[in-house]
């Protein structure tokens, strides 16, 4: 529990030297809006595709999700960590001193960890949470209202990751989620036309 | 070996941690009794802190690798008292 609450503190403190907070909250709200669209594509293709089979939509739902962690997960740790060193280099020119030992490195070190976990989690989380319908299938009368379900909690989980980022911006909630919720009609409308 | 009591360094330190935390940190060590920080330049990146710190027993080591903990590098020891008590020096004709 000690352990727990010293990880905790150094947290706490790096996110004060590296301003941890701001960026992964941005990721998360960009790359869980990117996993819950990417899903509505797959729903939709296989919708349009006539695919009946919920192993079908499960496993191709779930190969997305994962390709969608990884590639946030390793672009991420890629992009910050190179980012991140690159702005202690320039810190310890200013400095003139070997700043790798230091908290603020150590600090530099967590934030690409962090940000890496938030930007893969973030849409594999709720890619996974839109297929959920698909994993209980059976309380289902068709396969159509699986569908439905599963569309309807993307659009649900959309209007949340507007009201969050009302939420952090001060804005109008409700504006903010009419906003996004518009995303995944849009794309919801123009895979129907093109599976026409 | 005698006790520092005092001792005044002039440091480079990145803007953060803050010179509050700085004080914090070094504060609690063992033979410190109070700590001084005062900035007296700026720049984009960096500033330019004067450190004050008296106690019972202050450890100069120990005080250097905080401050190289957090980022900062010692540029000068700008005044050091050590003995049985503090002492300001004394003032001469050249003054």
């Amino acid at each position: 529990m000690s352990l727990l609450r010293s990880m905790l503190q150094h947290i706490w403190e790096y996110d004060s030297l590296a301003n941890i907070g701001e960026i992964a909250r941005r990721y998360f709200a960009m790359n869980a809006f990117d996993g819950v669209l990417t899903i509505i594509g797959v729903l939709m293709g296989n919708l349009t595709a006539g695919v009946n089979n919920p192993k079908i939509v499960v496993s191709t739902g779930l190969a997305t999700s994962v390709a969608m962690g990884v590639s946030g997960l390793w672009g991420a740790y890629l992009t910050e960590a190179a980012e991140r060193k690159r702005g202690l280099v320039e810190l310890s020119s200013h400095t003139l001193t070997d700043l790798n030992d230091t908290r603020i490195g150590r600090a530099s070190r967590v934030a690409a960890v962090i940000v890496a976990l938030v930007d893969g989690l973030s849409p594999f989380l709720a890619a996974m949470l839109v297929l959920t319908p698909f994993f209980a299938v059976g309380i289902f009368p068709t396969i159509t209202w699986v569908y439905y379900t599963s569309l309807g909690m993307a659009l649900l989980t959309l209007f949340a990751l507007g009201l969050f980022l009302g939420h952090i911006s001060h804005g109008n909630l409700i504006l903010y989620g009419a906003k996004t919720i518009i995303a995944g009609v849009v794309s919801i409308i123009i895979s129907l036309l093109i599976g026409e | 070996m005698g006790k520092t009591r005092r001792l005044v360094l002039d440091t480079l330190k990145p803007h953060e941690p803050t010179i509050i935390e700085w004080a914090d940190q070094l504060s609690e060590l063992s033979g410190i009794t109070a700590v001084n920080i005062s900035i007296y330049e700026m720049d984009r990146k960096v500033e330019n802190a004067k450190i004050t710190i008296e106690g019972e027993d202050i450890s100069y080591s120990i005080v250097e690798e905080i401050i190289n903990q957090m980022g900062g590098a010692i540029h000068s020891i700008d005044e050091v008292v050590a003995g049985k008590e503090i002492i300001d020096d004394a003032a001469t004709l050249q003054d």
